[in-house]
């Protein structure tokens, strides 16, 4: 399996190559962009892009010559008709560079790549919801080569995904920030956080009440407020442990590793680390802590034995036993068969140089 | 890309809305009537005369004005399943009842299909083999979409709204902000897609600020919800986390007592200096929020020149 990290800047790529990522992703909103379409950035993220095209042929050329593969980040919500044409002209200039693959969500952008640009690679983001066989068919049809899960899926659907379309690829979420909504069916901003933030961070307060106007009964007001403080609690999991890192800079959820096994087991092709408006730092911890568990699956090492590896890494045992720090809680048992184990290895060097 | 403080003013409300106070009645434009509804119920009372669909819709809605205004349309369809849930979708045995039940009241039934995983993709043949022919059926999801074509060919899907994306956050007020608030539907690419499909009729949700422009460009017949919009959609379901302990309690795998039929929230910004333009529920795995009074007078403008085929109303409380 590859291991797919972000970047933001120029100077992450080569560090993130040597860590052991396969292939970075990257976003782009030229200047010429944000004029026109008055600050809409040209992909999901507000922040966290290379400010014109030639950072972007910058980008591409120190990937290559680092050994990894650069995609190119095209995956908005939506795009207006002029947008669509506009980011067709940002892919092309970006297949001209040599850019490796175009990730993308929105159904119109797809079918104008296939059309404008069939030697190009396109990856459907996660934002595109694609959760079942008959969707995936659909994009593999459009000429995708990648399928990027959404977060929400369970281990079996993402197997049962990539047994029945084996022609497309299967890329699963690994490391770091979690959403609270599926991508594809929010339709909001990410406000600056003085303004409120992402929605599902947002303070707001909730008066809950039967749907036919009546009052909850004392007994399900209890029930309630304790379903919110478990609400709560899983919010601070699914946002890395409140937005800390170990003292080493390792990021704590959501968290996949112990599923690596699975995945290798499921016919999944790719890990991707999610976090590109993250600091360095976290980018090239979360690189290694996957290389690390990779490799020892790689090497052999039984699921319970990776996944009891994976949580002697930060160490986060009592996280990792509340299930609320996992992307697939459905392996949450899986390391307590064994216990803790030896201090791991270091992380193995890219073997691509 | 930073975003001023303005955008979070509340708008300004219109000076005058055609349903702010007494409603104009709906025009004769030919256009519909469907209602939503997970358990179908009061069938009887939504056929019957105006002033019992008047004060069905004042029970529901919970708007005097918007009631009145509907009363006069008779509904002809009855959507019925969840856009966002995959645990709401009826079993066989109850959609079978829903078809008799719906018939005796004079209406067609549709069915509202979520965003599917496997299991639900599996669970949808068996419900769309119950339809008759020609029967709606929302798809929300293209797999779903692309299911359909290649085995219940003589259904007809719709694109529901949550494949008609647009910016919906109630926390802004400001119209110029920039990102597309607008749906995509001109597109010339997701057109060829519909067709190719067989996708014939298409549904949205009112925009935020929505204008003339809003249904001007769509070019298919349209579908509009009124009056809540969905904002946001999770798989994660906090109210699930009612039926469920431990590690799973949040995750995807779908499981629940169907807690979100009786229980909602309403939901307000406890931030200082925040007074969001729109009212917002939180009802299961879903943010919605209500539709301004500017948004809905914009509707009835559209409607009485044609440009809305279908009004889609929940029949539920939210």
């Amino acid at each position: 399996m590859k291991i797919v990290a972000p970047i933001r800047q120029l100077d992450e790529i080569a560090p993130l190559a040597r860590a052991g990522a396969h292939e970075l992703y990257c976003g782009v909103t030229p200047r010429e962009w944000a004029e026109r379409f008055r600050g809409a950035s040209a992909n999901r993220r507000p922040g966290g892009n290379l400010p014109s095209l030639a950072a972007l042929a910058e980008a591409v050329e120190l990937a290559h010559r680092s050994g990894v593969q650069l995609s190119l980040v095209l995956n908005a919500q939506h795009y207006s008709t002029a947008q669509i044409e506009f980011a067709l002209e940002i892919a092309r200039n970006y297949a001209d560079m040599g850019g490796d693959a175009v990730i993308a969500s929105e159904l119109g952008l797809i079918m104008a790549l296939a059309e404008a640009l069939p030697g190009l690679r396109i990856h459907v983001s996660s934002v595109a919801t694609c959760r079942n066989a008959d969707g995936a068919r659909l994009y593999r049809e459009l000429g995708a080569r990648r399928l990027i899960l959404p977060r929400d899926i369970t281990l079996d659907e993402a197997a049962e995904i990539a047994a029945e379309v084996p022609d497309l690829e299967v890329e699963a979420f690994v490391l770091n920030d979690g959403c609270v909504y599926e991508e594809g069916t929010c339709n909001t901003l990410h406000l600056p956080g003085a303004l409120g933030g992402p929605i599902c961070l947002d303070r707001y307060a909730y008066q809950h009440r039967h749907r036919d106007g009546r009052a909850l009964s004392p007994a399900l007001a209890a029930r309630v407020h304790e379903n919110d403080e478990a609400y709560r609690r899983w919010l601070w999991y699914r946002f890395s442990c409140g937005f800390s890192t170990t003292d080493t800079g390792m990021p704590f959820g959501p968290c996949g590793l112990c599923a690596i096994p699975a995945f290798g087991q499921g016919g999944l092709h790719a890990l991707k680390i999610a976090g590109r408006e993250g600091p360095p730092e976290r980018k090239l911890a979360s690189v290694r802590m996957v290389r690390q568990i990779l490799d020892a699956h790689e090497r052999g090492q039984s699921p319970a034995a990776v996944a009891a590896l994976a949580r002697d890494l930060r160490p986060s045992h009592a996280h990792c036993a509340t299930g609320f720090m996992c992307y697939y809680p459905e392996v949450v048992g899986m390391a307590q068969d064994i216990g803790p184990q030896p201090a791991a290895p270091p992380a193995a060097p890219a073997a691509a140089g | 890309m930073s975003t001023p403080v303005s955008f979070l003013r509340r708008p300004p409300a219109p000076e005058a809305s055609p349903l702010a106070a007494e409603p104009a009645a709906l025009p004769a434009t030919g256009v519909t009537l469907a209602v939503s509804m997970v358990r179908p119920r009061a069938l009887e009372r939504l056929c019957a005369d105006a002033h019992g669909r008047d004060a069905f819709w004042r029970e529901t809605l919970h708007d005097r004005s918007l009631a009145a205004w509907l009363a006069p349309l008779r509904p002809t369809l009855l959507y019925v399943g969840s856009e966002f849930c995959e645990r709401l979708l009826p079993e066989p045995a109850q959609l079978a009842r829903t078809l008799t039940d719906a018939a005796d009241a004079g209406l067609s039934v549709g069915l509202l299909t979520p965003v599917a995983s496997p299991e639900t993709l599996r669970a949808l043949d068996p419900l769309c083999a119950l339809l008759p022919p020609g029967a709606a059926v929302v798809v929300n999801d293209w797999g779903v979409a692309r299911r359909l074509r290649e085995r219940h060919p003589l259904l007809q899907p719709v694109a529901g709204r949550i494949l008609c994306r647009m910016l919906k956050d109630p926390r802004l007020g400001n119209p110029q902000y920039a990102p597309p608030v607008n749906h995509g539907l001109d597109s010339p690419w997701l057109r060829r897609m519909l067709d190719r499909l067989g996708i014939a009729r298409v549904e949205m949700d009112l925009p935020l600020f929505a204008s003339a422009d809003s249904f001007a460009a769509v070019p298919l017949p349209l579908g509009v919800h009124l009056p809540f919009a969905f904002v946001a959609k999770g798989r994660m379901c906090r109210t699930a986390g009612l039926a469920r302990e431990g590690a799973e309690r949040f995750a995807p795998r779908p499981f629940c007592h169907h807690e979100c039929l009786a229980i909602a929230a309403h939901t307000e910004r406890a931030r200082e200096g925040a007074a969001d333009a729109w009212e917002t529920v939180h009802i299961g795995n879903t943010i919605f929020c209500r539709h301004a009074q500017a948004s809905l007078a914009a509707l009835a403008a559209a409607v009485a020149c044609g440009q809305v085929a279908r009004l889609i109303v929940p029949g539920e409380a939210f």
